[in-house]
């Protein structure tokens, strides 16, 4: 990838000072905490009994829509992508990830800390960010395989997803239909979100502000995920146990 | 990949400054908003200053409420295809809890008709047969709150109704008139 930047001036950090924090908070006006599947729709969830294609497809594909910590990541990931054929392979290798954990580690019943998944998550979009300033090439004089990590951390964002169902009682009856289910409308899910993001940013391409913003975008994109992980932190070292 | 020729990376120095600035940003974010807002933790004391507090304030369990409660027990019979209607008059938010049983099963319904709506603006919260149904029920809003029982069998069937709460009357609908019970606070 070519990274380009127009020269870097400091006082320009300032000028997006309020576009990070305006970012920053608007991460933890969505819902109160997290981002779990919640209220009608836990119920919902936890009285299926058999297979139920269409809800948990549609739950799925919400999950994702609303899903703000796999989103950023998703806009870290295609920033410096130009050509929709990339997106498609990036996105694909991503998918590839979360599919297998979603469905093993619900099948196999993994139980993993949902906390530090997501912690992980949030770190997530802090090195994508970091490498979006190509900073592992500048700073530490070696590039991580890009589609490597987005393959690997597609596996973390799948594991995610994965105790997120796996905090109901799911029922054994239509669970492999159910999850596939889920995860269908998590892909479509995910392509209606990066659509809307990639038009978004191919429009912002068109005009010179991009690249002259594409630092201090991405130090905000940073600092989300940096929260993100303090929040998931925080809750997995304050929370009680449930 | 792209033809823009006026930029160049941006120096190593301002990597550096920018990471830190994004890790202080989320840091102060997280320790003056964040803790006391999701975990009603305060170690800078902003959520006080902020009014951030109330955010984590956990809900009490108790619930007051201004009047003596009422008990209520009845018990009455459904002969073949009969059916019958018991209705509370709740305020909104007044819990009652419940006890129906019969000797046989019955047909029912829980529901309820908002006050001064009347039956067409009435809401079903159960249907199903059975022959007892245990539960609470919190008023959804004000209006009258209960039961449609109906004999579907060919035995005469006896039904008792045990329950505690703030309502205030109980109507009875029963062969086509209604007439009002008066059941009387627990104390005085």
């Amino acid at each position: 990838m070519n990274l380009l930047f127009t020269n870097f001036r400091l006082p320009s950090l300032t000028g997006s000072a309020l576009s990070i924090l305006a970012i920053g908070f608007s991460l933890f006006s969505a819902s109160a905490f997290g981002h779990t599947i919640e209220g009608g729709d836990a119920n919902f969830v936890q009285a299926i009994d058999g297979p139920a294609p269409m809800p948990f497809m549609y739950l799925g594909a919400k999950h994702m829509v609303t899903g703000y910590d796999h989103l950023l990541f998703l806009v870290g990931v295609i920033f410096f992508l130009y050509r929709p054929k990339h997106v498609v392979q990036y996105v694909t290798l991503f998918a590839i990830g979360h599919s297998i954990t979603l469905l093993l580690g619900v099948l196999a019943d993994l139980q993993v800390n949902a906390y530090i998944i997501d912690a992980i998550i949030g770190l997530s979009i802090v090195y994508k960010a970091f490498e979006n300033m190509d900073g592992f090439k500048r700073l530490l004089g070696f590039e991580l395989n890009t589609r490597i990590a987005v393959f690997v951390f597609g596996l973390f964002h799948g594991l995610g997803l994965a105790t997120k169902l796996q905090e109901f009682d799911l029922s054994p009856n239509g669970l492999v239909t159910n999850i596939i289910s889920f995860n269908i409308g998590v892909e479509i899910g995910q392509i209606l979100a990066l659509s809307a993001v990639f038009i978004a940013l191919s429009v912002w391409r068109t005009s010179g502000s991009y690249l002259r913003h594409a630092f201090a975008t991405n130090t905000a994109l940073m600092t989300g995920g940096f929260m993100l992980a303090g929040l998931q932190l925080s809750a997995f070292f304050l929370q009680p146990p449930i | 990949m792209t033809e823009q020729q006026n930029t160049t990376p941006p120096s190593t120095r301002n990597i550096i400054i920018a990471s830190c600035i994004a890790f202080a940003v989320a840091m102060v974010v997280l320790f003056t908003a964040i803790l006391p807002a999701e975990f009603g933790r305060d170690p800078l004391g902003t959520g006080e200053l902020l009014g951030l507090n109330v955010l984590s304030a956990e809900e009490n369990p108790f619930e007051e409420h201004a009047e003596i409660h009422r008990t209520d027990y009845v018990e009455f019979i459904l002969e073949p295809f009969q059916s019958v209607e018991y209705k509370y008059l709740m305020d909104l938010d007044a819990p009652m809890i419940f006890s129906w049983v019969a000797d046989g099963e019955v047909y029912y319904d829980m529901h309820a008709e908002p006050a001064g709506l009347g039956e067409e603006y009435a809401e079903s919260f159960e249907q199903g047969n059975a022959d007892r149904r245990m539960g609470s029920f919190h008023a959804p809003f004000a209006g009258i709150h209960g039961w449609f029982w109906e004999n579907r069998s060919l035995n005469t069937i006896v039904v008792e109704v045990y329950s505690s709460g703030y309502y205030q009357t109980s109507t009875v609908f029963r062969d086509g008139g209604d007439y009002e019970r008066v059941i009387e606070p627990v104390a005085e």
